[in-house]
């Protein structure tokens, strides 16, 4: 396993607790620092977002969803490597959230290995 | 004494006046003429014999005045005809005689009057008396014979069993019961018929307590000629007029058909109720699927995890130890959300018992919230403190939140304005709890609040519309009441209470 550059961070938004959690200790054993935020807003007011170097989203969340986030982030400019995920995926969001530029779209439980390929990707690590 | 031997009570017919006085002097000149011409004696003591006869018939018959005239009459005809040349002393005294004679017979006369009066009066009343008690054996005869109608008639069990504990009387009814005559068994030892043993425990505490004044009653399943059947048995003291209970009253009514036509409709109704829950867990397939994937997604990821820390260069057991921690966690969190879900969708017996609202609302609102979130729904839960418990069965109770939280969610999918739905909790009088489901929907539909709550009413396209049928249902088989009103500005607010638990006494 390469280890990548521990700064570049990985943001993790899901209103879950238990998903936010497991995801962090994933991404910690693989060796990405990562950091966890409840709601699309709570990442937004953080200021983290020029750090963020892969940024893995829940798509339905209480207030602004996943795909609003996305939206909002690239009419900043701040065009960030995003993974999906979700509890209810269907086509046609999986086909809406991939032609707004996300790199993987996976529903839950989602392939662990997928999802760590996937940050590697993103962070073109 | 009339022709039939019976003495007659009628008062004395008037005579007239003619009649009367006519009377007088007719009886006189009878005297008269049965003196001087039947018995050839020309003797004034003989005349004297006849006219006080006279005066005597004249004074019974025709009264006090002609008695009177009688008497002079008689005086002047002795004076006249048989002793024309007598002395005045002698004459005197004839007179007296007469005198006296018809002052007697004025007082019988009178005496006699006041007898007829007073006989008169009193046959009156004793006519009076006579008829009334007529009418009243009358009535008496009759209310025993309605009486005796409705204990041979009554389709219930009658029986009278005296202090000794044997039967008095029974109706046929009971006779029929027991496949036998009323006859065989009036007299018979109630354990006898009954069996001793039953008799003893179940049957003899009941008419103790009869004997002693008690009215009682019960009801049970009994095992009978005719097979198991519910009785409703009520036991009433029968007093004589020195009130001393001196036997009981058993009246037995068959409920069996109405206790098994109740059982069949209770279930019905739990059959309805458990519909009505598949139902709305049916509709909710995606969200309590999200809520599944959600801990199992964890889980997954927990496991994952683990595996990476053992399966390092420099493996971290730490690490892996607290990963597989988060997966069991997790995996039994999806555990419980399944048997969650499971105990709802479950057809069973209602268990009552204590119920922490508040705990109970928490968890369906974490159950609805994703599917609320689909439609951009927030829901607010504003729960009283401290609120005391309801004795209920907890799965009913989550069935009448969800129909009205979905309904609630169902009611704000297509309006345009902020879309929130607010629960609150609060003691209520009674005591009891009061619940408000409160939406910012399209509110109830006009001038048909009421029909919400009839069976079959939908507005939704895909709508059995049983559902708030249902709730009310539940609510008020708790103790409780389900209505609902207009919210301000918009929607709708549903209401219902519980009581709360009583707390048994010390």
């Amino acid at each position: 396993m390469t280890r990548c550059d521990e700064t570049t961070l990985v943001a993790i938004v899901d209103d879950d607790d238990a998903v936010r959690a497991a995801l962090q200790g994933l991404l910690r054993a693989v060796g990405f620092s990562s950091r966890s935020f409840e709601s699309a807003e709570a990442f937004l007011d953080s200021g983290h977002q020029r750090e963020t170097g892969c940024l893995i989203v829940d798509i339905r969340m209480p207030g602004m969803s996943g795909l609003e986030l996305q939206a909002r982030l690239n009419a900043e400019h701040c065009k960030i490597p995003t993974i999906f995920i979700t509890a209810h995926g269907d086509e046609e969001m999986r086909f809406q959230a991939l032609r707004a530029g996300a790199v993987e779209f996976l529903p839950k439980p989602f392939d662990d290995e997928v999802l760590i390929e996937s940050v590697r990707a993103a962070l073109q690590c | 004494m009339d022709s039939d031997g019976r003495i007659n009570l009628a008062p004395r017919p008037a005579w007239s006046m003619a009649r009367r006085y006519g009377l007088a002097f007719f009886s006189v000149i009878v005297a008269l003429v049965a003196a001087r011409v039947l018995l050839y004696f020309h003797s004034p003591q003989t005349f004297g014999a006849f006219a006080l006869s006279a005066i005597a018939v004249t004074f019974w018959y025709a009264g006090t005045a002609p008695g009177v005239l009688s008497a002079v009459l008689s005086s002047i005809v002795r004076d006249y005809f048989f002793e024309p040349g007598i002395g005045t002393e002698s004459r005197l005294l004839f007179d007296l005689v007469f005198l006296v004679f018809a002052l007697l017979m004025s007082r019988v006369v009178k005496e006699r009057n006041d007898l007829e009066v007073r006989v008169a009066a009193r046959t009156e009343d004793l006519t009076r008396s006579n008829e009334d008690l007529k009418r009243r054996i009358a009535e008496r005869n009759q209310a025993e014979y309605l009486t005796g109608q409705v204990f041979e008639s009554s389709p219930d069990s009658i029986l009278i069993i005296g202090t000794d504990y044997t039967y008095k009387r029974v109706n046929p009814v009971h006779a029929r019961n027991w496949g036998m005559s009323p006859e065989s068994i009036v007299g018979m030892q109630v354990a006898n018929l009954l069996g001793a043993e039953f008799f003893e425990h179940k049957i003899r505490p009941f008419l103790d307590r009869c004997f002693a004044g008690v009215d009682t009653r019960f009801e049970e399943w009994f095992e009978t000629v005719r097979g198991r059947r519910y009785l409703a048995v009520s036991y009433s003291p029968l007093r004589s007029g020195s009130q001393r209970v001196e036997a009981a009253l058993v009246i037995s009514r068959d409920l069996t058909e109405h206790v098994v036509a109740s059982e069949a409709l209770r279930q019905t109704q739990a059959d309805l109720a458990h519909v009505n829950r598949l139902t709305t867990m049916g509709e909710l397939t995606a969200t309590l699927a999200h809520e599944v994937n959600q801990p199992i997604a964890a889980a997954s990821t927990c496991a994952s995890t683990c595996v990476l820390w053992l399966t390092r260069d420099d493996p971290d057991v730490g690490e892996a130890r607290e990963a597989a921690l988060g997966a069991v966690r997790n995996a039994k969190r999806a555990a419980d959300i399944v048997n969650g879900i499971r105990a709802i969708s479950r057809k069973g017996e209602s268990k009552r018992q204590p119920v922490d609202m508040s705990e109970l609302i928490q968890e369906i609102v974490s159950l609805l919230r994703n599917e609320a979130q689909r439609f951009s729904i927030t829901i607010r839960a504003e729960l009283g403190e401290n609120l005391p418990r309801v004795m209920a069965d907890s799965v009913q109770v989550q069935q009448v939140m969800m129909n009205l939280i979905m309904n609630a969610i169902d009611a704000m999918k297509t309006v345009d304005r902020k879309r929130e739905l607010t629960i609150r909790s609060q003691l209520w009088e009674g005591p009891q709890l009061m619940f408000v489901v409160s939406d910012t929907g399209i509110g109830l539909p006009q001038q048909q609040a009421r029909k919400i709550f009839d069976a079959f009413y939908t507005t939704k396209p895909n709508g059995i519309g049983m559902g708030l049928r249902i709730s009310r249902s539940i609510v008020e088989s708790h103790g409780g009441r389900l209505w609902a009103a207009e919210n301000s500005p918009w929607g709708a607010r549903f209401h219902f209470t519980l009581p709360t638990e009583t707390v048994p006494e010390d």
